[in-house]
């Protein structure tokens, strides 16, 4: 029992992860109809902010994890200015194809500044275990899983309560309505695409201590992020959060009470046979082709 | 005084002109409807207008300032409002959230305030009763409804209604009709109507602008304007207006 449920905390943390990254990707393909498939590589960046600010300018971590974060946010905005507005005319796909033309330089760019080999970031709550049951729960673990929950609830009251979320909201459905409404489009759309990057940020600093700080990471991370809102639906915020839970139980449980070597399998089967037998995920709706 | 001034409004399409060399002015707490049959250019007028089709040729200012090249969410702000003809509501936001995102102009206010100022301006309307209903769930006749508030909520100076009774039965034109009215009395409201109702244009319109081919054909009173020999034969074919004199 006491096994079981570290895998299960140390799931829900991996899951969380996944969710954050599955939140930003379904927030910009919410807002803008692009699926972003340099959203691993955000993550990655993310990681590797938080190794520059703490590790290599050794900022203590409240102030390294902020600047990190700080940079995500401009990274976003980045993001927006170069590859989505000079874009924006043009079909959707084109947009797609950019968003991996830039997550193979993100990548590449990592490559060049940190090198091959893989770092590791230390946590805040580096060595401390906190007993739950009998079971001995990396602090970590419960931090990501608890940071996770405050931001899910954060991001509900933003997009809920508050007339910027809902402006937000307005864009992704019909723009030439919001332009009437007198919101600032571009600078919603900015937006979003900054929110995406942070959240991608947070994931990857909480990613950090819990793998290595591998250039490659984003991929597996993509992957994944990907699955978990297939799964859940696409487009839809809840469905990311559950969908992300899933994969990173599925992962954890499976490669102990299965098969590490099939670990992945369980999670994209599932992803398959819901493309098969219900795309719109469990809490989507259809998918449509979108102009 | 002119709140909205535009000159010689020109917009083609490839060979189409869809405007050619419109004035208009419309004053301060002015109502003008705009008429004209199928095809006369008028929701083109319009998008013109708030900015979401550049024109060809022409200028527009507005509250004395050019607006000519200014995006649309800058005119909304200097006090354009403005509905669809077909209903653009965002289907998967609640009323008040659909309103919300018009009172959401003024920044100056909190959170709270846009809240209440949007609550209030939906009892108006007497549908503070649906606030927290999804707006796929009401009658046409109420999108309607919903539509003109969150136009309101933006604070509008000058609205611009396209086709508001389209799609509406009697009783629910009549009180558009009414609050449209009731507004007015309150506030200084100009309001630019483009309808097919005549009905409602003659009852509401203190001046009418008709439009035929993208051209100015005819402008005056409603009166003038239902005798004049162009108008009659734009609307009932070549010839009527003249075999009536």
């Amino acid at each position: 029992m006491a096994d079981f449920i570290q895998l299960f905390i140390n799931g829900l943390a991996l899951g969380s992860v996944y969710a954050l990254a599955a939140i930003g990707f379904v927030i910009v393909y919410s807002a803008t109809g692009v699926v972003n498939f340099a959203a691993g590589q955000f993550v990655m960046f993310g990681t590797f902010a938080g190794v520059a600010m703490l590790a290599n300018a050794g900022l203590p971590w409240p102030v390294g994890y902020a600047a990190a974060l700080l940079a995500m946010a401009a990274f976003g905005a980045l993001f927006f200015i170069v590859v989505y507005l000079p874009l924006r005319t043009s079909p959707v796909v084109t947009v797609i194809i950019g968003t991996v033309a830039v997550g193979i330089v993100m990548q590449n760019a990592a490559l060049l500044g940190f090198g091959s080999w893989p770092f590791r970031l230390v946590s805040p709550l580096e060595g401390i275990t906190i007993d739950i049951g009998g079971a001995a729960i990396s602090a970590h673990a419960a931090m990501v899983v608890v940071v996770t929950g405050l931001l899910v609830g954060l991001i509900w009251l933003l997009f809920y309560r508050t007339a910027l979320g809902i402006g937000m909201r307005a864009v992704a459905q019909d723009v030439e309505a919001a332009r009437l409404m007198g919101l600032n489009v571009n600078r919603l759309l900015a937006l979003s695409w900054m929110l995406a990057a942070v959240l991608a940020g947070i994931a990857g600093l909480l990613l950090g201590p819990m793998w290595f700080a591998d250039v490659n990471m984003g991929d597996p991370i993509a992957l994944k992020a990907f699955a978990a809102t297939i799964i859940g639906g696409f487009g839809s915020l809840p469905g990311a959060i559950a969908g992300g839970l899933f994969v990173g139980l599925t992962e954890l449980l499976g490669a102990s009470y299965l098969s590490s070597a099939y670990k992945d399998l369980i999670a994209f089967a599932v992803m398959i046979l819901f493309l098969l037998v219900r795309p719109q995920g469990v809490f989507g709706e259809r998918i449509q082709d979108r102009g | 005084m002119t709140l909205l001034h535009a000159t010689a409004i020109s917009k083609r399409y490839g060979g189409l002109m869809a405007l050619s060399e419109v004035d208009f002015r419309v004053a301060p707490g002015e109502f003008v409807a705009v008429i004209g049959p199928n095809g006369a250019g008028k929701s083109t007028f319009l998008n013109v207008l708030t900015g979401l089709t550049p024109p060809s040729a022409g200028r527009v200012l507005f509250d004395g300032r050019d607006v000519t090249r200014a995006p649309t969410h800058r005119r909304i702000r200097a006090g354009l409002g403005r509905t669809f003809q077909h209903g653009r509501l965002f289907a998967r936001l609640s009323v008040l959230e659909n309103v919300m995102t018009g009172a959401a102009i003024r920044t100056d206010r909190t959170e709270s305030q846009l809240r209440a100022l949007s609550l209030g301006m939906l009892d108006r309307m007497g549908l503070v009763g649906e606030a927290h209903r999804a707006v796929g769930s009401l009658s046409y006749g109420q999108r309607r409804m919903v539509e003109l508030c969150r136009a309101l909520a933006c604070g509008p100076k000058l609205l611009l209604l396209d086709e508001p009774a389209a799609g509406l039965n009697l009783g629910e034109v009549e009180q558009l009709m009414a609050r449209l009215t009731a507004l007015r009395a309150e506030q200084e409201l100009a309001v630019v109507l483009i309808e097919h109702n005549m009905g409602m244009v003659m009852r509401l319109a203190q001046r009418i602008l008709v439009l035929n081919f993208g051209c100015r054909i005819a402008e005056g009173s409603p009166a003038e304007v239902q005798s004049d020999p162009a108008v009659l034969s734009a609307y009932l074919g070549e010839g009527y207006g003249n075999a009536q004199h």
